[in-house]
C-alpha cells in the first residue's frame, strides 16, 4: 500500500499509510479503536473508497478492482455467515460462485473443513453453532479458495477468553501450514505480540511503527508506542540529562555510561524492568494488584504513578516507602518535545 | 488518477441502484405525479359532463366560488371533527386495551384473533354491516339494546346529529384494534428493570403511567397518531356504504363532498378543486406531524 | 406524638371516636374482618374485574361479525323478527342463491382474485428491487427519493379518483383489468417499499461485503445471500398488499363498471330503494370476506408483526 490517505467528510480517517507485506508473512494490524486499523484492512479488500494512493497485489495495480477480483478472502468481525445456508453451502459459496464444477466443489468444503475441525457440522445452520464453530466456519469459507490474501478483522474478539488464547494458537498454526498472507487487524496488543510475524502499530490514521514484536517490544520508536505496547505498558517519567548525569524525580541516578542526550528528556522503563533497591528513585507503594505469581504494584514516584512487575510483592504493604532501580540496559530515552527515541 | 479508477466501481453500483429503482419510480411517476397536475390543471376548469356544452377553462373561479359555498365550510368542519375524534377515540382506548391485556397474559389470544378480524375486512363490508345489522332501526343490534335498556328506538343513520355519532363509531370500531395491537408490542418491548427501579423509588402506579409508560412508548403513540390521521382524512368507504355522505350532508367529510360533486352531480371541474384542498390539508397534517415527530 | 393521644386529651367524645378508629384499623391491618381488603383479596378483585371488562371488549369486537354470520343462515324474515332469535333453523339458500343464483358473486369473486393477484404480483415485482436500492445501494438523490416515496403514501385517493376517471374515459381504459390493476399500485407500491425498506435495513451489512468477497457480483449477492433473509418480510408485505387490494372500494367503483366489478362493489346488489336483502346481504358479505379473514387468521402473527414493524419501528423515513 502506498500513500493511502482516506477522508470521511472533514474528517481524515488514514493520512498517508505506507505498508509493504511480504508474501507468506503475518502482519499483524494493532491500534486502538479508531486509529483506522480496520479501515486499512477494508480498503485492502477493496470494500472501502480510497481518496488518494494505491494498493499493489504482487506488483499489480489493485486499486480499482472490486473485491471480488482481487482473490482476497476475509473472515468479519460478526462473520457474515449466510444464516440460512447450512455449513456446508455457506462454504462452497465462494467456489459455486465461480462456477467450480461439483465434485471439486465437494472436495474442497471438506478439505476446507477438515482443517479447521468443523466437518462433522455440514448439515448444520449458522444459528445452531457455538461461537468458537462459527468462527471455523468463516474461516474454512475463506480457506477453501486458496485467496492470495487473507484478511482478519478482529476474528478473536467475540470469543471468551480461554477460546481466544487456544484458537489464537490454531490461527497461527493455520496459517503456517497454509503459508498464505495474512493481514490481521487486533486491538489487543498482546495478540498481536504472541501471534504476529511483524507488525503495524497505527495511532490516529497514522502508522507510527512497523516491525517484529521483538524489535517493537525492545526498541519502540516514541512514547506513543512505548506506552501502548506491553502489559502493562512502559512507564514513561519526565527527566533530565545534565552532563551525562539522569536526574529524575529529584534524584540524580549513577549510570555507568556516559549520555549522549542533553536536556530535557522522557524516561522509559518497563514494569518488568525495574527493582525495588535500598536506594534509588524514592517512590511510595499505593496499590498492590495480585495476580498470582506474580504481582503489579502501582507507586508514587515524586506525584506520578509507576507500575511494577514483581514476584516479590509478599513484602511489601500499601503505605511503604521503598527505592527503586533499574539497569541501564533497559533503560529508555526519548526526546520530551516529540517523544521520538533517541539513541543513547 | 487512482481516484477516477474508484470511481468506476462506484459508478457501477450507482448505476445497479438506479436500475433496480427506476422501474418503480416510473410507475409511480405516471400513476401518482402526472395524475395530480392533471387535476391541478382539471380544478382550473368546469368540466361537466352532464351539460358539456358549460365545460371550460374556470381559471380561479372554483376555488373562489369554494369560499362561499356552505357545503364546503360543512365539509370541512366535519372532516375536522371526524378526524379528531376518530384519532382519539383510538389511541385512547387502544391504549387502555393494551394495558388492561397486558394483565392478563392468559387471553392475549383470544384478543388478538378478535383485534385481528376487524382489520382485514373491508371498510365498505364494514359499513354496511352496520347499517344493516347494527344500527338498523328496531332490528339493529344497537337498538335492539337501547330498547331492552328503555332507551328507546332511534334511526341512527337517519338522524343527522346521531349519524355523525355513529359513522365516527364505526371508523373507531374497526381501527381501535390497531392502535391496541401497535400500542400491546410497545408495551410488551418496555424493558421491566426501569419500572423496578422507579418502584425502589417509590412512585406509585399513576407516577409510573405518567413518568416512564407514556415517555417510552411516545414513538409508538406518535406513529399510530400519523397513521390513522391519513387514514381518517381519507376514509370514504365505510362512510359511504352507511350514509352515502346523508342524511342530506351531514356526514358529508371533504372527499365524499368531492366524490359527490364529481360522480353524481357530474361537476369535475369543482370537484377536482375539492379534491386540491384536500390534497393540500393532508400533505400539511402530515409535513406539520413528521415535524413535530422529528423535532422531539 | 399519637393520633390517638391526643384526641384523648380533648373531650369525652373524641376519646371514643380515637378509640374506634385505632381498633377499626387494627382489624384492617391484620386482616381479621375485612377479607376483601387483603391483599390478596383485592387482587383477585381486580383481575376479575379487569377479566370482565375484557370479555366485554371482546364481544363488541367479534359480535358483530358473529352476528352477520348468524344471519347469513337466517331467512329474511327471521331476520326481521324482533326480539332477534338466536335459535332458528338454519338454512343455505341465502348462500345457495348468492353463489349459484341470478345475483351470484362468483364472477366478481373471480374479478377480485384477478385484480388483488396481479397486482399484489406486480407490486412485489417492483417494490422489492426498489427497496433494496433504497436501503442499501447508493442510489443518488437517496434523500429526496425517499421522501417521494413516502409523500405518495399520503395522497388521498379521492384526488386521484377524478383525473383517472377523465384519461380513463378519452382512452377507452374504463371497466378495463389492465386499467383498474394500473392504479391499484399507487397505493400498494408505496406502501410495499416503505415496508421492504425496513426489512432490508435489519440485515446486517457485512452480508453483502462477504458475498462481493466471495465473488458474487451485487445482483447475485442480492439474490442469494440478501433475498433469503428477508422472506419473512417479503411474505408480510405480500399479505398486506393483498389485503389492501381485496377490499378496496374507491377505485373499483368509479373506474370499474358492469365488467369489472370485485366483490366490495358487488355488496351493493343486495341494497336497493326498495328493500335491503339483509341474509342474503350477509351471506354475500362473508362470501367475500372469507379468503380475507381466512388469511387474517392464518397469518396472524405475520399481519401482528408487520403492522407493529411497520408502526414501532422508525415508520417515516423523514
Amino acid at each position: 500500500m502506498r500513500g493511502i490517505v482516506k477522508r470521511h467528510g472533514t474528517f481524515t480517517a488514514l493520512s498517508g499509510i505506507d505498508l509493504d507485506i511480504e508474501p507468506g508473512e503475518f502482519f499483524a494490524l494493532l491500534g486502538p479503536s479508531g486509529s483506522g486499523k480496520t479501515t486499512t484492512l477494508r480498503i485492502l479488500a477493496g470494500l472501502e473508497p480510497l481518496d488518494e494512493g494505491r494498493v499493489l497485489l504482487d506488483g499489480e495495480d489493485v486499486t480499482a478492482r472490486e473485491p471480488g477480483a482481487r482473490d482476497v478472502a476475509m473472515v468479519f468481525q460478526s462473520y457474515a455467515l449466510y444464516p440460512h445456508m447450512s455449513v456446508f453451502d455457506n462454504i462452497a459459496f465462494p467456489l459455486r460462485m465461480i462456477a467450480t464444477p461439483k465434485d471439486e466443489v465437494e472436495r474442497a468444503v471438506r478439505d476446507a473443513a477438515a482443517k479447521v475441525h468443523i466437518d462433522h457440522l455440514f448439515s448444520r445452520r449458522p444459528g445452531q453453532l457455538s461461537g468458537g464453530q462459527q468462527q471455523r466456519c468463516a474461516l474454512a469459507r475463506a480457506i477453501v479458495r486458496k485467496p492470495k490474501l487473507f484478511l482478519l478483522d478482529e476474528p478473536l474478539s467475540n470469543l471468551d477468553a480461554k477460546l481466544r488464547l487456544e484458537t489464537r494458537v490454531e490461527l497461527r498454526k493455520l496459517q503456517r501450514a497454509l503459508g498464505v498472507t495474512t493481514v490481521y487487524v487486533t486491538h489487543d496488543q498482546e495478540e498481536a505480540m504472541t501471534i504476529a510475524d511483524r507488525l503495524a502499530v497505527f495511532m490516529e490514521g497514522k502508522i507510527v511503527q512497523t516491525g517484529a514484536p521483538q524489535d517493537i517490544f525492545s526498541r519502540p520508536a516514541s512514547t506513543v508506542v512505548a506506552g501502548f505496547i506491553g502489559s502493562p505498558p512502559m512507564n514513561l517519567m519526565p527527566a533530565e540529562v545534565r552532563e551525562g548525569v539522569l536526574r529524575v524525580a529529584g534524584v540524580d541516578l549513577p549510570v555507568h555510561r556516559r549520555l549522549g542526550a542533553q536536556g530535557a528528556v522522557t524516561l522509559g522503563v518497563r514494569p518488568a524492568a525495574l527493582r525495588i533497591a535500598p536506594s534509588g528513585l524514592p517512590a511510595r507503594v499505593y496499590l498492590i494488584e495480585n495476580l498470582g505469581d506474580t504481582a503489579i504494584v502501582d507507586l508514587d514516584v515524586g506525584g506520578q504513578v509507576i507500575k511494577l512487575r514483581t514476584e516479590q510483592a509478599r513484602e511489601l504493604r500499601e503505605g511503604d516507602a521503598v527505592h527503586l532501580t533499574f539497569a541501564p540496559e533497559s533503560m529508555h530515552v526519548f526526546d520530551r518535545d516529540d517523544g521520538l527515541r533517541r539513541e543513547i | 488518477m487512482s481516484a477516477t479508477r474508484v470511481a468506476t466501481f462506484a459508478r457501477q453500483e450507482r448505476r445497479f441502484a438506479l436500475a433496480l429503482f427506476l422501474p418503480a419510480l416510473v410507475v409511480l411517476l405516471v400513476t401518482t405525479t402526472a395524475p395530480l397536475v392533471y387535476l391541478a390543471w382539471n380544478s382550473a376548469m368546469r368540466i361537466d359532463l352532464s351539460m358539456p356544452w358549460l365545460s371550460g377553462f374556470a381559471g380561479a373561479s372554483n376555488y373562489v366560488n369554494m369560499g362561499g359555498d356552505p357545503r364546503f365550510w360543512n365539509s370541512l368542519r366535519l372532516t375536522l371533527v371526524y378526524t379528531v375524534s376518530t384519532v382519539v377515540l383510538q389511541v385512547t382506548l387502544g391504549l387502555a386495551l393494551a394495558l388492561l391485556v397486558l394483565r392478563i397474559p392468559h387471553g392475549q389470544a383470544a384478543l388478538r384473533v378478535a383485534a385481528i378480524l376487524p382489520i382485514v375486512l373491508a371498510p365498505v363490508v364494514v359499513g354496511l354491516f352496520w347499517r344493516t345489522l347494527v344500527l338498523s332501526p328496531d332490528v339493529g343490534l344497537v337498538d335492539v339494546v337501547t330498547r331492552a335498556l328503555g332507551l328507546g328506538s332511534h334511526n341512527w343513520l337517519g338522524d343527522p346529529q346521531l349519524a355523525l355519532i355513529s359513522v365516527i363509531a364505526i371508523h373507531t370500531w374497526q381501527w381501535t384494534p390497531f392502535a391496541f395491537l401497535v400500542m400491546l408490542a410497545s408495551l410488551s418491548s418496555l424493558p421491566p428493570d426501569v419500572f423496578e427501579a422507579a418502584r425502589i423509588d417509590r412512585a406509585n402506579a399513576w407516577q409510573r403511567f405518567i413518568h416512564i409508560t407514556l415517555p417510552l412508548i411516545r414513538p409508538a403513540i406518535v406513529i399510530v397518531v400519523i397513521m390513522r390521521t391519513m387514514i381518517a382524512l381519507s376514509a370514504f368507504a365505510a362512510i359511504f356504504a352507511a350514509t352515502g355522505g346523508g342524511p342530506g350532508t351531514a356526514t358529508e367529510i371533504l372527499n365524499l363532498y368531492a366524490y359527490r360533486t364529481s360522480f353524481s352531480e357530474f361537476n369535475l371541474g369543482y370537484g377536482a378543486a375539492l379534491a386540491m384542498v384536500l390534497l393540500a390539508i393532508t400533505l400539511g397534517v402530515s409535513f406539520a406531524m413528521f415535524r413535530v415527530r422529528r423535532g422531539r | 406524638m399519637k393520633r390517638g393521644q391526643a384526641r384523648f386529651s380533648r373531650s369525652g367524645r373524641a376519646e371514643k371516636g380515637a378509640r374506634l378508629d385505632f381498633r377499626v384499623r387494627k382489624m384492617i391491618g391484620e386482616n381479621r374482618a375485612w377479607p376483601v381488603f387483603t391483599k390478596e383479596g383485592t387482587a383477585r378483585i381486580r383481575t376479575l374485574l379487569l377479566v370482565a371488562i375484557a370479555a366485554v371488549l371482546l364481544a363488541v369486537w367479534a359480535f358483530p361479525i358473529l352476528w352477520a354470520l348468524l344471519t347469513s343462515f337466517k331467512t329474511e324474515r327471521d331476520v326481521l323478527a324482533y326480539p332477534p332469535t338466536v335459535i332458528f333453523t338454519p338454512t343455505l339458500s341465502n348462500y345457495r342463491d348468492v353463489i349459484f343464483g341470478s345475483a351470484s358473486l362468483l364472477p366478481n369473486l373471480v374479478s377480485s382474485v384477478i385484480i388483488a393477484g396481479v397486482s399484489t404480483a406486480l407490486t412485489l415485482l417492483f417494490s422489492i428491487p426498489a427497496a433494496y436500492a433504497l436501503a442499501r445501494l447508493d442510489l443518488p438523490a437517496k434523500r429526496a427519493s425517499g421522501f417521494y416515496v413516502l409523500a405518495t403514501q399520503m395522497l388521498p385517493p379521492v384526488g386521484l379518483i377524478i383525473p383517472y376517471y377523465l384519461v380513463l374515459q378519452k382512452v377507452g381504459g374504463l371497466d378495463t383489468y389492465s386499467g383498474l390493476i394500473l392504479i391499484y399500485l399507487t397505493f400498494s407500491l408505496p406502501f410495499a417499499i416503505w415496508l421492504m425498506v425496513s426489512y432490508f435495513e435489519d440485515i446486517p451489512r457485512e452480508m453483502e461485503e462477504a458475498a462481493l468477497l466471495d465473488r458474487a457480483g451485487r445482483l447475485r449477492a442480492l439474490w442469494y445471500v440478501i433475498l433469503p433473509q428477508v422472506r419473512g418480510g417479503i411474505a408480510v408485505t405480500t399479505i398486506f398488499v393483498f389485503l389492501n387490494a381485496w377490499n378496496e372500494f374507491l377505485f373499483a367503483v368509479v373506474l370499474g363498471g358492469n365488467r369489472v366489478r370485485p366483490v366490495t362493489v358487488a355488496m351493493f346488489n343486495f341494497i336497493s330503494v326498495e328493500q335491503t336483502l339483509w341474509a342474503k346481504l350477509a351471506a354475500g358479505a362473508m362470501l367475500a370476506m372469507a379468503p380475507v379473514i381466512l388469511l387474517g387468521l392464518l397469518a396472524q402473527r405475520h399481519i401482528v408483526k408487520g403492522l407493529t414493524v411497520g408502526a414501532v419501528k422508525g415508520g417515516g423515513r423523514t
